[in-house]
């Protein structure tokens, strides 16, 4: 199948407690590391899309941007799919390059959601993913949407309240190693458990901090160097959007997997590097359960006999994750593939996978609500 | 056709479901459309309110400044929907549980309340 669109440019900038910059300052510094990456001058932009900020609420992110680099684009316009916004980006970043409606395309998002705003305002504004008049009104709030699905899951798999902490202990090993994560000292399942409960049965360490930050990506028609990588394939899944309508056993994240997957033309089992959303521990296991690549329940398990290292069967968010790189919102949800981009390019160092032909990432907004799926592949063969 | 909402979220301390008038889906959040078969036809039921606890969390943060925390429960009724409420004295997951009507919550007068019911 002919390649119809290119990652040219990655821009991924460190996340964490980094006061002095507003959403459209790390939104800039991300798109600049980009445009350099795919060595492009704005002017070259012809579509700009970015995603929304928490903290600037502003109605026309793209058009904003666009104005600060000097990008006059046919073709600009803000989203918002919740966590899953950055790959909802590039899946239409790809398809205006399909369709010719764009040479170049810029995803950009980034927000002062640390520094910005304060933690109060953050889990109000987070809670209203939830059902505006059945849910938010009895005190619900992200962490407690996805501490209800860990509860489940913990239930109906007869799994006690350690089960799910080696995930979060995985992504801080793989953050211990990479420069720009938000937490880099190592962690332990006890610091996890005895870790202040924020909504039982999950706890702080359970959950990916609030973070700063800013991520950007170039898609083009055409690669413009020997480290751009073929996006082969992108697939979709929104089956609901309030927690009391998920379906555990169809959330969509198979369902955005498989189309991805079909698209690309390629098997899970030859996917050599993987980034999926880890916003909470449970996240992660609900995610890569459905998909297939832990058995029912044994998520955790598998992290601690180390399946999701560099090294391990499925090598997962080498940067750390939402859950040690960061989480600035949209950003967040870049910078695994940021990551994944790394691996395939082959310069990530002693993080380094080895034999890296294939990535595949995922992300998920809402309460596992919107599902999106990006394969891309090494090499730039049109 | 969306249902008419004479439920807690309008102060009439009952649980309203939908149910599909061509495939007999049922569901808890209004819908304008069956999502099973697409149907724009639907009735309402009220529930016993009787279900099995699936899922609680004993929650910290509230997005209020000093919140007390609070519990929250997913309860599958015996009709088919899940429906999330809040928690009086003990649940686990795997109890039967029954709904009340009680004044709490953020913005409403009455939510929707579980606590443990023995088998009967
Ligand atoms: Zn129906």
């Amino acid at each position: 199948m002919a390649v119809s669109a290119f990652l040219t440019g990655v821009g991924l900038t460190p996340f964490g407690r980094l006061p002095g910059r507003d959403s459209q300052d790390w939104q800039c510094a991300a798109a600049q590391i980009a445009l350099d990456d795919a060595g492009l001058d704005p002017l070259r932009i012809g579509a700009v899309i970015a995603g929304y900020s928490t903290v600037s609420g502003h109605l026309m992110p793209a058009n904003v941007v666009a104005e600060r680099l000097g990008v006059r684009p046919e073709v600009a316009f803000g989203m918002s799919v919740g966590g899953a916004t950055g790959l909802a980006m590039v899946a239409q970043a790809a398809s205006l390059v399909a369709s010719a409606t764009a040479e170049h395309v810029l995803v950009v998002a980034g927000e002062n959601r640390a520094s910005g705003q304060s933690s109060t305002t953050s889990t109000k504004i987070l809670a209203q993913v939830g059902h505006a008049h059945y849910e938010v009104p009895l005190g619900g709030t992200v962490p407690a949407y996805y501490a209800l699905l860990a509860s489940r899951y913990l239930w109906s798999h007869g799994l006690d309240d350690a089960a799910l902490a080696p995930l979060p202990v995985q992504m801080r090993e793989h953050a211990v190693a990479t420069v720009g994560a938000h937490f880099r000292q190592p962690i332990t399942v006890a610091d996890v458990l005895s870790s202040r409960p924020v909504a039982e049965p999950l706890r702080l360490l359970d959950c990916c901090p609030v973070s700063d930050g800013g991520a950007a990506f170039v898609v083009s028609r055409a690669p413009t160097s020997e480290r751009s990588l073929s996006i082969v394939g992108v697939g979709q899944g929104h089956r609901h959007q309030h927690l009391s309508a998920l379906d555990p056993e169809d959330t969509g994240a198979a369902r955005a997997a498989g189309a991805a997957l079909r698209q690309a033309g390629l098997d899970l089992a030859e996917v050599d590097v993987f980034g999926i959303y880890d916003s909470f521990s449970i996240t992660v296991a609900m995610i890569m359960e459905e998909l297939g690549l832990a058995p029912p329940g044994r998520a955790g398990a598998y992290a601690r006999a180390g399946a999701f290292q560099a090294d391990g069967r499925h090598p997962l968010n080498t940067h750390g994750g939402l859950l040690s790189y960061g989480h600035s919102g949209v950003a967040g949800g870049m910078a695994h593939l940021a990551e994944v981009a790394g691996q395939l390019r082959g310069e990530r160092g002693a993080a380094q996978v080895s034999d890296c032909e294939v990535g595949y990432v995922h992300a998920d907004g809402g309460v596992l609500s919107a599902h999106v799926g990006v394969v891309l592949r090494k090499g730039s063969q049109p | 056709m969306s249902r008419h909402h004479d439920d807690w979220t309008h102060g009439e301390p009952r649980l309203v479901l939908g149910v599909c008038d061509d495939c007999e889906n049922r569901w808890y959040l209004p819908r304008d459309h069956c999502p099973r078969c697409g149907s724009g036809r639907s009735s309402s039921r009220q529930s016993s309110g009787d279900g099995l606890c699936v899922a609680v969390t004993r929650s910290h943060v509230t997005g209020e400044v000093g919140g007390a925390p609070l519990s929250l429960a997913l309860v599958q009724l015996d009709e088919g929907p899940v429906v999330m409420g809040r928690v009086r004295d003990e649940l686990v997951p795997g109890d039967r549980a029954r709904v009340e009507f009680v004044p709490d919550g953020t913005g409403t007068a009455l939510v929707p309340s579980f606590s443990r019911r023995a088998l009967t």
